[in-house]
């Protein structure tokens, strides 16, 4: 709480520092959007959610003041409504920065601020944006999207360029402290034996992110190392412990390339995860994984409404014993329709082979299913 | 007979003229502030995308668009590359993960003119060349 606060106060405080001007000079702009979606699985049960009878429990609402008092500094504060099954149902800060823009060189952005690793992440909950109605569930899994998000923290940013026939490179150094909420996505297994994490997973966190904007317009490749250590209390049915995790490296790479109505992309990460548990009078538990992650999509814009795309997602644990926990490989074929610039709908259709990501056993007292087809249909509006 | 093949001259040549006119559409206008007077494509593409908020004569600049109109779409096709549900999506990803401000929209290129004209840095596209105190009227190739 006493983050959010003083996340949510910084901006405040930058806007303090300005001489006092107009809200015109100040350049403030309240933008919105709202999305209401629907999902169905044919076996199933999907995160927390009573998706195989069907479910309308997919709720979110975002609002965010930007001011601008002058060309080099701007402030922002983001909140959002997010429901997802017995996800949330709360207002969450997304962010609230000081960004100071010295030249195209060198920026910085502080307070809590989103991370910029990977192709998407920064994208990742910008539901008006994407074609998708669910990004790539192996890189971008929704139940863990606000521990991916954002940090506490600042990201220096800025690019260089090479020269017209090499491109431009563009920067992101970024560290701070992560939280991993205690109804996290990732904690999921361990929810499931009964253990939770009251406090959740806090820790500090670091980065480096390059993207290649390269001469051949629209091509982007970038990679990303990202690296973390978190721990927390758990609370067994019998002991309160502590849960270690050691530092971990987390490679992205990726590549995009978007030409008229053509928008092609990938990427691959590894997450290697070792995390040791402790309880008084009881040997040291390990736990660990080795979650190799892909995805390939493809869209293509078919009418000046009408946008279309499929990918492919893959994520296979190599710490897990051959079974359908151990993998997940995920078809999907999406459409948008915008109405107009502040309204549309999406329909996308998931063929799921494997249950790594996004399926609990304990949503699923009747075990669970190997195969699973996903229907989500979506609204959504944005000003 | 003569009246006849001026007709048809006029006839062939009118639609030329107009495709001209309309491949020709786009003037950018910058405000006095402004440095320099010649850009890429690649320069103005960067600015109205928000990959870069200065050009490369140094100068810091803020891009204006229209609301909608046949201009604004030959501006998005000739010079950005993208639908204007596209253009509009991009933008609101750089909002939303807050890393910038959405570019100030006007429903007219009076309007745009006006505004460019009264704010430093102010860069924007209008249909036809315009004399305007303020402004000026940036090359781009």
């Amino acid at each position: 709480m006493k983050r959010i606060l003083l996340a949510a106060v910084m901006p405040l405080l930058g806007l303090g520092a300005v001489p006092a001007q107009s809200l015109d000079d100040l350049n403030v702009q309240v933008h919105g959007y709202a999305t209401q979606g629907f999902i169905y699985s044919t076996k199933n049960n999907w995160n927390t959610t009573n998706s195989s009878k069907g479910t309308a429990a997919w709720t979110e609402a975002v609002l965010n003041v930007t001011a601008q008092p002058d060309p080099k500094v701007r402030l922002a504060v983001q909140g959002r409504y997010f429901l997802l099954g017995t996800y949330g149902n709360q207002i969450t800060l997304d962010f609230a920065s000081a960004d100071f823009k010295l030249n195209e060189h060198f920026g910085l952005r502080a307070g809590k601020v989103k991370s910029p690793l990977s192709l998407l992440n920064e994208s990742q909950d910008i539901d008006p944006a994407q074609l998708w109605v669910l990004l790539p569930q192996s890189v971008y899994p929704i139940a863990s999207r606000n521990t991916l998000l954002a940090h506490y923290g600042a990201v220096f940013y800025g690019k260089a360029n090479l020269s017209e026939s090499l491109g431009t490179i563009d920067y992101r150094a970024y560290g701070g402290q992560r939280f991993q909420g205690s109804d996290d996505g990732y904690l999921q297994g361990l929810r499931d034996r009964g253990d939770t994490l009251p406090n959740g997973v806090t820790g500090p966190m670091s980065g480096v992110s390059l993207r290649w904007r390269s001469p051949l317009q629209g091509l982007i490749v970038g990679a990303t190392v990202d690296s973390e250590q978190g721990s927390g209390t758990i609370v067994t049915p019998h002991f309160t412990g502590k849960l270690v995790g050691t530092y971990r490296y987390r490679p992205f790479y990726f590549a995009q390339y978007e030409h008229k109505k053509l928008m092609l992309a990938g990427e691959y990460s590894r997450l290697a995860l070792r995390a040791n548990l402790t309880f008084p009078g009881i040997p040291l538990i390990a736990t660990r994984a080795d979650e190799r992650l892909f995805y390939v999509m493809g869209s293509y814009k078919l009418a000046t409404k009408l946008t279309g795309g499929l990918y492919y997602s893959s994520a296979i644990d190599h710490e897990v014993k051959p079974s359908s926990r151990k993998y997940q490989k995920d078809w999907a074929l999406s459409t948008r329709y915008d109405f107009n610039p502040f309204l549309y709908a999406k329909v996308e259709e998931h063929f799921v082979d494997g249950t790594l990501i996004g399926y609990s056993s304990s949503n699923n007292p009747n075990g669970l299913k190997p195969n699973t087809l996903m229907t989500f249909l979506k609204v959504g509006v944005s000003f | 007979m003569k009246k006849l093949l001026l007709l048809l001259l006029l006839a062939t040549c009118i639609p030329i003229f107009c495709m001209r006119a309309s491949a020709q559409g786009v003037v950018f206008i910058a405000n006095s502030s402004v440095k320099g007077s010649e850009y890429s494509k690649a320069d103005v593409r960067d600015v109205f995308t928000g990959a870069s908020s200065t050009l490369k004569s140094g100068s810091q600049v803020t891009p204006v668009v229209l609301k909608q109109g046949v201009v604004h779409e030959d501006f998005l096709t000739r010079f950005v590359g993208k639908s204007d549900s596209a253009f509009r999506a991009n933008w609101r990803s750089i909002v939303f993960s807050g890393q910038g401000v959405m570019p100030r929209t006007v429903d007219s290129e009076s309007a745009m003119v006006e505004y460019v004209a009264h704010t430093a840095g102010a860069v924007g596209y209008i249909g036809k060349p315009t004399l305007h105190e303020g402004i000026k009227t940036l090359a781009v190739r």
